[in-house]
This record gives C-alpha cells, sequence and structure tokens, in this order.
C-alpha cells in the first residue's frame, strides 16, 4: 500500500497542523481548569468529538494564536523539543510549568492504515487528562497569569529573528526567572505514541513550585 | 458479589486517576448498569467511612417531577449535578423519582465535559453492544439490515442536497433571527461576539446528532455517493494521486478523504478543496474515513463559518484586518503591543491582567460594543 514518507509534500504540514490544533485547544483547556481567568469568558465548544472549553476573549484568543503561528514552522521543521505554558503569580514567578514535549521520528512513514482517528482518540485521552489534572495539583494563589514559551534548538531561533512569521508579534528570549523554577515537582500527566509522533513520545508533564506549598 | 470490584474501582480512581462513570464502569467490568451502579455506591460508603486518603469527588443522577413557578406545567426532570449540589437539586422536586451515583473522580470537575469524555470512547469501542448492558430495552430497536441501509442512504442523500443550498443564505444571515432559540449572554460574554459563539453551537450540534449514525451506514453511504466524487475530483488540482479516482480501492480514497480534511485548514486557494468536507458533513473533526458524504460544492467561506471555531482565523489571510480594527475601538491593544516590543513579556502579562480584569469589571458600553462584534464578525464575511 503507498505511504507517506517526511519527503512529501504536506506531510509536515499536517502533522504540524495536527499538533497546534491539539495545543490550542490543550492551552484553553488548561486556562479554564486551572482557572487563570474567570469561567463567564470560556463557552463549550466541540473538538475531537468531545465538548472542551474555548475562550471567547478576542485578544487572548488572539495571543494564543499568533503563538501558535509562529511555533508551527518550528514543528514542521521538527525544531521545537517543547512548548511550555508557565503560570505565574502576582510577582512573575513561576507557580506551574505545563509541558508539552514533542518529538517526531526522523524517518517517518504513515501507512493507509494509519488512522488519524486513532490519533484523535489519544489526544481526546490527553485532553482528559488535561481536565482531572487537578486532582494532583495544588491550587494556584489567586491573581495568576501565563505565558507560552517554545524551547527550540539553537539555529531555529536566529531564523525567527529574521523571519518575522506575524507582523507586531516579535519572540524574545525569555527570562531566567520564568524558565526555571524553584523546587520543582515534577508529575506526569500523560504520555503519547502514535506513529506520527513515534519513537520518544508526546509528553505532557506538570511541574509545581513545592516552594508554594510552605507558605500555605 | 464478592468484593474484588472495590479494588478495581479504588485502582481506577486513586491510581489512574480516572474519572468513573456508571456507564464506563459497566462495559469495563462487563456487568449490568444497575450493578455498577450499586458498585460505585458502596465504594463510595466504604472510602467515606475509611475517613482517610485523598478526598472523592462523586456526581449524581437524579431525575424527578418539577413544577414551573407559578404555572401549572410539571415536568420530568433528569440532570447530572454535583455532591455539594445534590440536596438542594433534590428539594427544588416535588416528586424525586430517582438518585443515583453517576461517577466517582478525585479530581473537583468544573464542567460536564469530562463525564461525557470517559463514556465516549468506551462507547465507541463498543458501538454493536453498547446497550448490552443497559436498562433501556425497546424491541424494534434492530439494526437495518444492508440493504435497508442502502435505500436509507439513496434517500437521505436527496434532502441534504437541498438543505445544503438554504444553508449558506441561512449563515449569510447574521442576525439574530436566524437564532431565535439563542439568548443573549449577559456580563462579560456579552462583550464578546456572542453570534458566534450561537452559530458554532447551533452548527455542532447539528454535527453531533448526525454522528449518531452506525458506522456501517456510513460505508454505504461511500459507495453510493463515489458516482459524484469522481465528477469533482477531476476538477481537484491538489490531489496528489489523481488516478486513484479511477480505481476502485476505498481504502485510497479513504486516505486521500483523510488527507483531505487534514488540508483543509490550510490557506486555500481553491474551492474545490472543499468539495467533500462541506458543511452538512458530519465529523468535519474527526478523521473517520468513512464518513464522506458526497455534497454539492459549497465555497470554502461557508464552511469556514459553519463549522470551524472562531479561533480558526489563525489561517485567514486577513489577520491584519481583525488587529486593525482593535486598534480603532480600543487604544488598549495598541499600546499592549507596543509593551510587548520594548519591554519584557513579563511587564505585558501584567498589563494584560490588568486589561482583562477591567474587561470584566466594566459592564458593556454602548460604544464599545458594536465595534467589537462587527471586528469578529468581520473575519466571518471578509472571507
Amino acid at each position: 500500500m503507498a505511504t507517506l514518507t517526511r519527503q512529501d509534500l504536506n506531510f509536515g504540514q499536517v502533522v504540524a497542523d495536527i499538533l497546534c490544533e491539539f495545543l490550542e485547544v490543550a492551552i484553553h483547556l488548561i486556562l479554564y481548569v486551572r482557572e487563570i481567568y474567570p469561567s463567564g469568558i470560556f463557552q463549550k465548544r466541540k473538538k475531537y468529538n468531545v465538548p472542551v472549553q474555548m475562550s471567547c476573549h478576542p485578544e487572548l484568543n488572539q495571543y494564543i494564536q499568533d503563538t501558535l503561528h509562529c511555533v508551527k514552522p518550528l514543528i514542521q521543521k521538527n525544531e521545537a523539543e517543547k512548548v511550555v505554558m508557565v503560570i505565574m503569580d502576582k510577582e512573575h514567578h513561576p507557580v506551574e510549568r505545563f509541558v508539552f514535549e514533542i518529538s517526531q521520528p526522523p524517518l517517518l512513514s504513515i501507512s493507509s492504515e494509519t488512522l488519524l482517528s486513532h490519533v484523535e482518540q489519544l489526544l481526546r485521552a490527553m485532553i482528559l487528562k488535561i481536565s482531572v489534572c487537578d486532582a494532583v495539583l495544588d491550587n494556584n494563589p489567586p491573581g495568576c497569569t501565563f505565558t507560552l514559551l517554545v524551547h527550540t534548538r539553537e539555529a531555529a531561533t536566529r531564523n525567527m529573528e529574521k523571519v518575522q512569521v506575524i507582523k507586531d508579534f516579535p519572540w524574545i528570549v525569555a527570562d531566567e526567572q520564568e524558565v526555571h523554577m524553584e523546587e520543582a515537582k515534577l508529575i506526569p500527566l500523560k504520555t503519547m505514541t502514535s506513529d506520527i509522533l513515534k519513537v520518544s513520545h508526546s509528553q505532557l508533564f506538570c511541574t509545581e513550585s513545592q516552594k508554594l506549598n510552605e507558605i500555605l | 458479589m464478592d468484593d474484588l470490584y472495590l479494588d478495581n474501582i479504588d485502582e481506577f480512581v486513586n491510581d489512574q486517576n480516572k474519572i468513573v462513570t456508571y456507564k464506563w464502569l459497566s462495559l469495563t467490568l462487563g456487568v449490568h448498569v444497575n450493578t455498577a451502579k450499586q458498585m460505585l455506591y458502596h465504594y463510595l460508603q466504604q472510602k467515606r467511612n475509611e475517613s482517610s486518603g485523598t478526598p472523592l469527588h462523586a456526581t449524581y443522577l437524579v431525575s424527578g417531577k418539577c413544577v414551573e413557578n407559578g404555572s401549572t406545567v410539571r415536568y420530568h426532570k433528569v440532570s447530572v449535578v454535583r455532591e455539594d449540589k445534590l440536596d438542594a437539586v433534590k428539594a427544588k422536586m416535588d416528586v424525586t423519582i430517582s438518585v443515583h451515583v453517576y461517577s466517582v473522580q478525585r479530581a473537583e470537575l468544573k464542567d460536564s465535559s469530562p463525564l461525557y469524555s470517559t463514556d465516549y470512547d468506551a462507547v465507541k469501542e463498543n458501538l454493536k453492544n453498547c446497550n448490552k448492558y443497559s436498562a433501556i430495552r425497546c424491541a424494534a430497536a434492530v439494526p437495518l439490515s444492508s440493504s435497508e441501509l442502502q435505500r436509507a442512504q439513496e434517500t437521505a442523500l436527496v434532502p441534504p442536497v437541498e438543505k445544503e443550498i438554504s444553508k449558506p443564505g441561512f449563515n449569510e444571515n447574521t442576525s439574530a433571527t436566524s437564532k431565535p432559540s439563542a439568548k443573549q449572554p449577559a456580563g462579560i460574554m456579552g462583550m464578546f461576539a456572542s453570534k458566534n459563539a450561537s452559530k458554532s453551537q447551533e452548527s455542532s450540534k447539528e454535527v453531533k446528532t448526525e454522528q449518531k449514525e452506525d458506522s456501517s451506514l456510513v460505508r454505504e453511504q461511500s459507495k453510493v455517493s463515489k458516482a459524484l466524487k469522481v465528477e469533482s475530483k477531476d476538477t481537484r488540482n491538489k490531489t496528489k494521486r489523481p488516478e486513484v479516482v479511477d480505481s476502485d480501492d476505498e481504502k485510497m480514497e479513504s486516505q486521500q478523504k483523510k488527507r483531505r480534511r487534514i488540508k483543509k485548514p490550510q490557506p486555500d486557494s481553491s474551492d474545490e478543496e472543499v468539495v467533500p468536507d462541506s458543511p452538512p458533513v458530519p465529523n468535519v473533526h474527526t478523521p473517520s474515513p468513512k464518513k464522506q458524504v458526497k455534497r454539492e460544492p459549497v465555497s470554502h467561506q461557508e464552511v469556514m463559518r459553519i463549522y470551524r471555531p472562531q479561533t480558526r482565523h489563525l489561517y485567514s489571510p486577513h489577520k491584519g484586518y481583525v488587529s486593525e480594527s482593535y486598534s480603532e475601538s480600543e487604544e488598549e491593544p495598541e499600546s499592549n503591543s507596543q509593551a510587548k516590543d520594548s519591554s519584557s513579556l513579563k511587564q505585558s502579562f501584567g498589563k494584560r491582567e490588568e486589561e482583562k480584569k477591567e474587561k470584566s469589571q466594566k459592564k458593556t458600553s454602548a460604544a464599545k460594543k458594536p465595534t467589537k462584534q462587527p471586528s469578529i464578525m468581520g473575519f466571518f464575511q471578509k472571507k
């Protein structure tokens, strides 16, 4: 049966599309579940055949989309190691980090037996895991904000600076303060292996600052 | 009945951090739903009596008769409620007919979506005998035979074609009259484009009902509609293997459909691209290849309007339009983006947060509302 290889036109784009869609949904869901923003701005939408919560705030949506739009070419070229969603408290110290580790096998081919419904199922499971994550996470202090970071390989950032993918949406190197979290506790949430994202897997884990536990 | 099931449930809930609904439990353990409900109840009792370990949360299904305030209309109400609201809901009912445990989980759920999610996969696995353990029975409810199926598909093809023609007109009509049932949400939501929300909700509801078709139904559909497909495929220039169209290999075709479906969100240059993915087709997001039903070509714009949540304007070539309109109506976003340019991300987030707080506290000002909504609606129309 005919197979698609990485060299095939659009294959990288397909995978990047799927991943970015998923990341968008996951980010909105984390914002809802961790109560970063009031639940009034969220609204039920459908994704992968299950209801998910998406925000209606135009600027928030725009920010998330612009970020992912810039991340997409990195994923396509397999230069993005991980996408991190950092939740920070009022003093901008990171409280929680949701890390999406993405890896794609170098020589990947999908055959016609690879049904995308299987990938959908795995992504559905990821979404479900995010929904129940507050069983294993402590509550955040009020007034938290979030930011999105991308960990890439060295060359990629230089390219990004040269080519501004979206006007007036520059990327800057993240502060050490945002990246590094003190006394982090690692809580794995979900690992997903599929033919499209094989070898190492897509991992979602959360690191939580333990310092908070002492304060509260 | 032996107590092994208590350990099973314990493992699911505490070790795997799963949401255990009674339906999921009955399908997993292969027991009748009523048994599953009792199992969950006993498990809860046991855990609560122990009064140690991690706290558990439960949801209940309550059904009973209610009377509307001030009217004589009595209706039967069935609802899933969280444990803390259980007594309140029961008190509101005239007669409580049944109460049973719906689910047990460690996490405190913010909304009901995960409950649906848990059951979705379990039911999908056992589609043929998902009602094996059910308490609801109907002798007349049997799957259609394949000949009946084909007949049903042929008749079903005709009305959707008519439905499609009316649909583009339906969606172009942005006034509230097209959505009589959608009420205008107040407060925070009222500030955003609520019209889009109701639109996507309606379309998603439609898609949902169509999804309830049996998967075998779709196989027949694809066979019948293949003739129509060939015609439109010839005009497509994006397919990689046009010779496949002639082949009888359905698998290859379905792979094509898969690819087409994924290609859909890309910046669209051709209208033909859209042909198999037109609105009335269920499962725009489900890649099940069999569910591709041939429809008449619908312009991509309409498709985007109906099925894509507004966040899809990621791919819109008119992104600039949206951001420009914001700077017209508000100064805040402009200053915000400038802040990002000059200062660190941290500061801009502080600003963003303040801005959001302001927005939530402000009541909808008359001046803002009309400018905001057209900007969002503008996305849909601009295409």
